[in-house]
């Protein structure tokens, strides 16, 4: 049976904020629809508007010309539409089948058997009996795809499913998502990929800032279309020139290792490796594989044996992060917010917090106030922070503008080497660009960067050498022109 | 010395009186703590059972309505957390204390007339069993029916929340909220349910002692035993057999100390009074310490706010 799915003049504003401006859009089954934006451009806002999270300020939705009232999931799930979230909408101390039990109304063995089935028909192969703490991110969304389907859905859509998969989970779910449109059930694909939606999408629809661009069929477009549709602009490729051979070894990493006692961390095995004065080494690996507790290490959160990590000729694994930075170490954390700011202080009492002694911040224990507000400005207008009150509570900045100031203030004393993990992770096309091109003119200066991430175009495209980490291990090192990111992912998935 | 048989029967069957009450008001607790919700006032809601109950008892004349009556009260003063805590969001942990602080100062005002009235004698069941077997009869027969309920209690608080679906839901809401209402379940409204529940058991936990263990009312009767009772959920990793287990420790070393102290043994008051409860916290952080279980059933969201945001 077809199935329409109706958008019609929706409506939704937050303060501040339009996130949906009368956007109207057609769906029907048998096709696989993209819907494409940078973050912040309304369409997890619509989506959540469909699964009944969101409830509009205006506009209808229809199925098969019948009016919705979606006032919360449990709406949605009843008419038929399923939701796999971009975050896992998983109880993780529950076993997988407790999970699967309990927005169902079925009896425990009716359910089991119809699990088994669905496991069987698309080849998902998950023990129903252990917690889903001890899944991976690709068999949690597998979890999450099953729970739609118990429910014979009209309407899947997947609000940004590749983030946290390698490219073999991907192509995986891709053949699953087509074989489901096969069946009938119309899919709805929310991505900022455009490689994604060329590869696996019929038609895309793109929105920007709120509201809906265009709606075209994925044969009458390309990539860089869609970008420029995305950002609204043209945009520029970077591309990093080929580095200098250098043989000054800058940083050595011996026999490290780092056993932790919580389960949800990854020990790190054997960890060795080196980067020479303006390099960049790229760590690749799917989340989760021990990247965080390498980033921790280096940078000092987690203190090691004192010989295992040799900075510029000093042994300084049992050094703290403040003493590292006295050493011209810089580091960038993943989680912006919560590690590398602290959301609820103003922009300058976060630069602050890089205490260094030659920077004079403090004297005698006493806030040097004007020294630090100069040195914000500076940051902000030399790392283009867009914004101009160096009083706002840093928790209003945009994720973009966030990581400008965090590089920023970590770079504005020009150190020797920059750890960064994930970067540019969630930002938009702008902002990536511009973070790229810093990263690439430090490596310029002859300064050497680790940048630890989970995009491999990103690792690729800044990277002089690579390893991939895998489970606390990390791989040999390559160089970057040697790799490909089909390369890659069999690493990154565990395969040698 | 010889040692009579049925007084070391008697003896045990004390220490599980003693019990009773942080039983009691552990597994409710522990119903709460489940759903995510940290309610530091269970103290306060037990002493206002204690007096509720014996208040109820002399008034009316009736057990079952003083009973039911302590239950209630403690149901209504746990609906103030639970209306500030989930409808005006307000802090758990403040607001938890200053239910402490609430039911302590009321209990000593209603009380004020109750002081030196005599209790009531509550009737106990199997009572003409007590003298068949030897040192099994004192421990199994003629006790309260709040005692069998409470012995009960661990078991079917386990068979509540590992087999039913309403016990699922319960732990599933404490483990993130945010995709327990994503899947459609009223975290709210689960969260209310769980507060009133743990509500309930305090009171009950204060009116057993008020009216059962110790038949009158005392100013601040309950003596820190709201604390204990806190403190055993979390030492026992919200595992409601390890809350018996504990329960069962704290009870029997503050009966034992009591006797060592009769007899004279020469350690000091102090340390004696201590006793139970260092030993108990001791005892359940050697038999909790696998890090992979806490994890698993220490409920994720405890203690934090869930506000629904459209």
């Amino acid at each position: 049976m077809n199935t329409n799915l109706k958008i019609s003049n929706v409506t939704k504003i937050y303060p501040g904020c339009v996130a949906n401006d009368n956007v109207s859009l057609e769906f029907n089954s048998g096709k696989i629809y993209a819907l494409l934006g940078e973050n912040g451009a309304g369409k997890s806002t619509l989506v959540k508007i469909l699964s009944g999270v969101i409830i509009p300020d205006e506009g209808k939705i229809y199925l098969n010309e019948n009016n919705l009232n979606l006032n919360s999931p449990s709406d949605a799930k009843k008419n038929d539409i399923g939701m796999v979230f971009q975050h896992f909408n998983l109880f993780e101390t529950l076993s997988v089948f407790e999970n699967l039990i309990i927005d169902s109304d079925e009896q425990r063995e009716s359910l089991r058997e119809k699990i088994d089935l669905i496991m069987k028909k698309y080849n998902f192969p998950i023990d129903l009996d252990i917690p889903v703490l001890n899944l991976s991110a690709g068999q949690k969304q597998k979890v999450e795809i099953i729970r739609c389907l118990i429910r014979n859905p009209k309407v899947l859509i997947m609000d940004e499913p590749t983030s946290v998969l390698t490219e073999q989970e991907t192509s995986e779910l891709f053949l699953s998502l087509k074989k489901f449109s096969e069946e009938g059930i119309l899919i709805i694909y929310i991505t900022h990929k455009l490689k994604e939606v060329m590869q696996l999408c019929d038609e895309v629809a793109v929105m920007r800032r709120g509201k809906l661009v265009s709606v075209s069929e994925i044969k009458n477009e390309n990539i860089e279309s869609l970008a420029n549709k995305m950002v609204g602009q043209n945009l520029k490729t970077i591309k990093k020139k080929k580095a200098k051979t250098s043989s000054d070894q800058l940083i050595k990493i011996t026999n490290l290792n780092f056993t932790s006692e919580d389960p949800f961390e990854t020990n790190l095995m054997d960890i060795n490796f080196s980067v020479n004065r303006g390099e960049c080494l790229g760590i690749a690996g799917i989340s989760g594989n021990g990247q965080s507790e390498l980033f921790q290490v280096l940078s000092g959160e987690i203190i090691s044996e004192k010989k295992s990590i040799e900075f510029n000729n000093n042994y300084i694994g049992d050094l703290n992060p403040q003493e590292r930075r006295e050493y011209l170490m810089a580091f960038s954390p993943e989680d912006r917010l919560e590690q590398a700011a602290i959301p609820q202080m103003k922009i300058f009492e976060n630069v602050a917090l890089n205490n260094f002694k030659s920077s004079n911040f403090f004297n005698n224990g006493l806030i040097n106030e004007n020294k630090i507000k100069e040195h914000s400005k500076k940051i902000i207008s030399d790392f283009n922070v867009n914004t101009d009150n160096i009083e706002l509570k840093s928790q209003f900045l945009s994720g973009g503008n966030l990581q400008k100031l965090i590089i920023g203030r970590e770079l504005i004393t020009s150190p020797d080497l920059l750890i960064c993990f994930n970067p540019t992770w969630g930002l938009d096309v702008g902002a990536i660009n511009y973070i790229h091109e810093t990263l690439i003119k430090i490596n310029e200066q002859n300064k050497s960067i680790i940048l630890i991430s989970t995009d491999t175009d990103e690792l690729l495209k800044l990277s002089d050498k690579i390893s991939v980490i895998h489970k606390g291990k990390l791989s040999k090192i390559m160089n970057a022109e040697e790799v490909t990111s089909e390369k890659l992912g069999i690493l990154m998935g565990g395969a040698n | 010395m010889i040692i009579d048989i049925n007084f070391v029967g008697l003896i045990i069957a004390s220490i599980m009186a003693s019990a009773v009450p942080l039983i009691l008001a552990s597994c409710g607790e522990l119903i709460t703590e489940r759903s995510g919700v940290l309610n530091l006032g269970v103290e306060g809601m037990m002493i206002i059972g204690a007096i509720s109950g014996f208040a109820l008892m002399t008034v009316t004349g009736s057990l079952i309505v003083a009973v039911f009556g302590a239950m209630l009260a403690g149901v209504l003063i746990s609906t103030i957390f639970a209306f500030l805590t989930q409808t005006l969001i307000t802090n758990h942990v403040a607001t938890g204390l200053a239910l402490t602080i609430f039911g302590i100062g009321i209990s000593a005002m209603i009380g004020k007339n109750f002081v030196g009235i005599p209790g009531k004698e509550f009737p106990v069941l199997f009572e003409s069993l007590k003298d068949t077997i030897p040192l099994i009869s004192p421990i199994l027969f003629g006790h309260s029916i709040v005692f069998y309920f409470a012995f009960a209690l661990p078991f079917m608080t386990n068979y509540f929340l590992k087999k039913t679906k309403i016990g699922l839901i319960v732990r599933a809401v404490g483990d993130s909220p945010e995709s327990a209402s994503n899947q459609g379940i009223n975290v709210r409204l689960v969260r209310y349910a769980c507060i009133l529940y743990g509500g309930a058991m305090s009171g009950l936990a204060g009116s057993y002692l008020s009216m059962i263990y110790t038949p009158q009312w005392i100013e601040n009767m309950t003596g820190g035993r709201g604390w204990i009772a806190l403190a055993l959920v979390v030492f026992s990793t919200w595992n409601p057999i390890k809350i018996l287990i504990g329960a069962m420790i704290f009870g029997g070393l503050t009966i034992i100390q009591f006797h060592m102290q009769a007899i004279g043994v020469r350690i000091p008051v102090q340390f004696l009074t201590a006793l139970p409860y260092i030993v108990t916290i001791i005892v359940l952080v050697v038999i909790s310490r696998d890090s992979r279980k806490i994890r698993l059933s220490t409920p994720s969201s405890l203690g934090k706010s869930f506000h629904k945001d459209n």
